[in-house]
């Protein structure tokens, strides 16, 4: 009983926090095709600053979260119109190494500004403690992880299934030269998902700070679980996206309390067997054809 | 033409001269030292560790042993053996340096053993820890530590403090393995039961299911061997989450210096570790090296293994150099003259041992907060501990 809820619990926090960074590259992925792997440096940069904003500037950490999401976003924004706008079309290898190059380049701004070593988080006191469940105890830390990551997640949920942009959004994903013939600005929409996607990431590494410790190599380092995320939820499906982080973080979280030797690869024998089965996407819908 | 007696006897007149010349020459010319190091990279403050153990070094003691100028030449290795091997290799050809040091990582030193087991080239090893790397070159010479003693002395003392139930949580690397086997050994021949142990992948993110793990098998001492960083503070963060470090006793090496404790919150306090220095000692060396750090380096500058390391290499080489005065520097020499040399180190008195190991002091200290601020204090002593000999 406390394993089983400690492993849920941790596992879905986890899983959470991965998820918002990952689902941002998820729907641009499937919108524009362009393999992003500097996603992960918008997540770091997000962790940093509002990291930086409470430590220096003693910002509380809510308005920190804010700002550094905001920031990042429109951060993200500059860089799309400047270098991605140039990358739609271009082959696979071309973006492939532009965006590894980002990422070096935001690793090495990193460590100029912040050192090269961890960057030091503390949780305010109002979220270092722990609640007792009479069970058990669980860090509040978690547990707010997990309401903030499943509210956002909704919010999204609602904006993709629910609106018109997020039916356009879908219907963009499905095709693109259709959507674009029904008159459907997809550069402007793609410029939106872009910066939204980015401001998430941004989330993800502030409020995970404390779960995934902010150092330089960060956008490197995380990069393998986002991928994975993004291979097993298919193309632009952000409720998959969810239902593929959780596992994720619940068998990663599983993997290291009972098969501590080997969890450092399990992850990676669950993704090599679900790609076999479901190449298109874990829940993906079969296709009719 | 025909050869006159005076002609011959001038010939080795200026033969003699020469001669002569050449061995004053040598006397004076300066001795070339080649530190490599990862000073840039994810280990650079590695790097700079070494560099500030040197630089306070000559700051301390002056660029000059044995009459000769100490020259030292930096190389970065980035802590990649296949460089650390190249750069050894360039040092020696082109820069004809006399002696080594650096070579953080064990892999390192032991790309560069057939380097200068070929050229009997002293090699100052500053922080590489692995057991077995002696046995690799006669020319090695340890200034850190074998690593099994701290493991073999954690369990000896949580067994003098009453703990029983012993838990073991390694990375999963070869030291890690050996701080492993080391600790379990000690623990259960001194009497103690081992109710787990975990050996702690190296790209382990979230921490928690490990400390859930310990909790759960509720032990009252638990070894731990991490590498210090982000992977020492996500460890140390989830054990006092679950409320370990104020329950049980921890006992690590090297996670949590007092250089790296501004990385973590208060949930460090009381975390226990065993190793051979610790800044708060309160010794004359060490409080020259404290001064001279934070006087060249900033208000915020202490000494680390990788200072000390590089300050009592560079220590050894003066000493070798000064040994050997008047004559060409000779590697075999040199090693063996320093061989049972004993001097005060800032980390307490040091002999080095025939197995070209130190005999030096280990410390059990304890994180604690003294006038607001966190530092590693001194709780136990272990004198004058003896490296294990050579099998």
């Amino acid at each position: 009983m406390t394993v089983a809820s400690f492993i849920l619990l941790y596992g879905i926090s986890y899983g959470l926090v991965l998820c918002l960074i990952a689902v941002g590259l998820v729907v641009t992925m499937g919108l524009m095709r362009v393999v992003n792997l500097a996603h992960g440096a918008f997540a770091a940069i997000g962790g940093y600053l509002s990291t930086g904003l409470m430590a220096e500037a003693g910002v509380p950490l809510p308005l920190a979260i804010v700002a550094a999401v905001a920031a990042v976003a429109l951060f993200s924004l500059a860089i799309e119109r400047l270098i991605f706008a140039h990358l739609y079309g271009a082959s696979e290898l071309d973006q492939v190494l532009l965006t590894i190059g980002l990422n070096f380049l935001a690793i090495g701004g990193l460590t100029l500004a912040f050192g090269p070593n961890v960057y030091p988080t503390r949780l305010p006191s109002w979220l270092a403690g722990n609640v007792d469940f009479g069970f058990r105890a669980f860090e509040v830390y978690r547990l707010v992880v997990i309401a903030v990551g499943f509210l956002v997640m909704t919010a999204l949920f609602v904006v993709f299934e629910l609106t018109t942009i997020g039916a356009q959004l879908r219907a963009s994903v499905d095709n693109r030269s259709m959507a674009q013939a029904a008159g459907i600005n997809v550069p402007r929409l793609f410029s939106l998902t872009f910066v939204v996607g980015s401001g998430l990431a941004a989330l993800g590494g502030a409020i995970g700070a404390p779960m995934l410790p902010l150092e330089p190599t960060y956008p490197f380092k995380y990069l393998v679980l986002v991928l994975i995320i993004v291979a097993l939820s298919g193309f632009g499906r952000v409720k998959d996206a969810l239902g593929v982080s959780i596992l994720i973080g619940i068998v990663e979280t599983a993997g290291r309390y009972f098969l501590p030797a080997v969890s450092g690869f399990l992850v990676y024998a669950l993704l090599i067997v679900l790609i076999i089965w479901r190449r298109d996407g874990l829940f993906a819908r079969s296709s009719a054809s | 033409m025909g050869r006159s007696p005076s002609r011959i006897a001038g010939l080795l007149a200026l033969g003699a001269f020469v001669t002569l010349g050449a061995s004053g020459g040598y006397a004076q010319a300066p001795v070339k030292v080649g530190v490599v190091g990862p000073f840039t990279g994810p280990f650079a403050t590695t790097g700079a560790g070494f560099r500030q153990g040197l630089e306070s070094y000559v700051a301390l003691h002056g660029d000059k042993a044995g009459g000769r100028k100490i020259e030292l030449i930096y190389r970065d290795s980035t802590a990649n053996p296949t460089t650390a091997k190249a750069l050894a290799e360039e040092l020696l050809v082109k820069d004809k340096v006399s002696m080594l040091g650096g070579f953080m990582l064990t892999p390192e030193a032991a790309a560069a053993a057939p380097v200068v087991n070929e050229t009997k080239t002293p090699l100052m090893l500053y922080n590489a820890a692995t057991p077995a790397l002696l046995k690799m070159s006669p020319f090695f010479l340890r200034m850190g530590q074998n690593i099994s003693i701290p493991a073999e002395l954690g369990a000896t003392w949580s067994r003098q403090q009453g703990k029983s139930r012993g838990y073991v949580a390694v990375a999963d690397y070869a030291p890690g393995h050996i701080v492993e086997s080391s600790f379990i050994a000690r623990f259960e021949a001194e009497g103690g039961k081992i109710v787990g142990k975990d050996r702690i992948p190296l790209n382990t993110v979230d921490f928690a299911p490990f400390a859930e793990r310990i909790a759960n098998a509720n032990p009252d001492v638990l070894e731990v061997f991490i590498p210090p960083g982000a992977p020492a503070v996500g460890f140390i963060k989830a054990l006092a989450a679950r409320g370990l470090t104020q329950k049980i006793l921890i006992i690590g090496q090297g996670e949590a210096e007092d250089n790296d404790l501004h990385l973590f919150d208060d949930s460090v306090l009381n975390f226990h570790s065993i190793i051979y220095l610790a800044g708060s000692l309160d010794n004359p060396e060490n409080n020259a090296l404290k001064a001279v750090l934070r006087q060249k380096f900033g208000p915020d500058a202490a000494p680390s293994a990788f200072t000390i390391g590089a300050f009592d290499g560079l220590h050894v080489m003066y000493k070798m150099v000064e040994n050997l005065a008047g004559k060409p520097f000779d590697g075999d020499a040199a090693v063996k003259s320093v061989i049972g040399y004993s001097w005060k180190s800032p980390r307490g008195p040091v002999t080095i041992h025939p197995s070209r190991e130190l005999v030096q002091n280990f410390y059990v200290r304890r994180v604690e907060k003294v006038g607001g601020r966190m530092q590693n204090s001194v709780i136990h002593t272990f004198p004058s501990v003896e490296p294990p000999a050579i099998k």
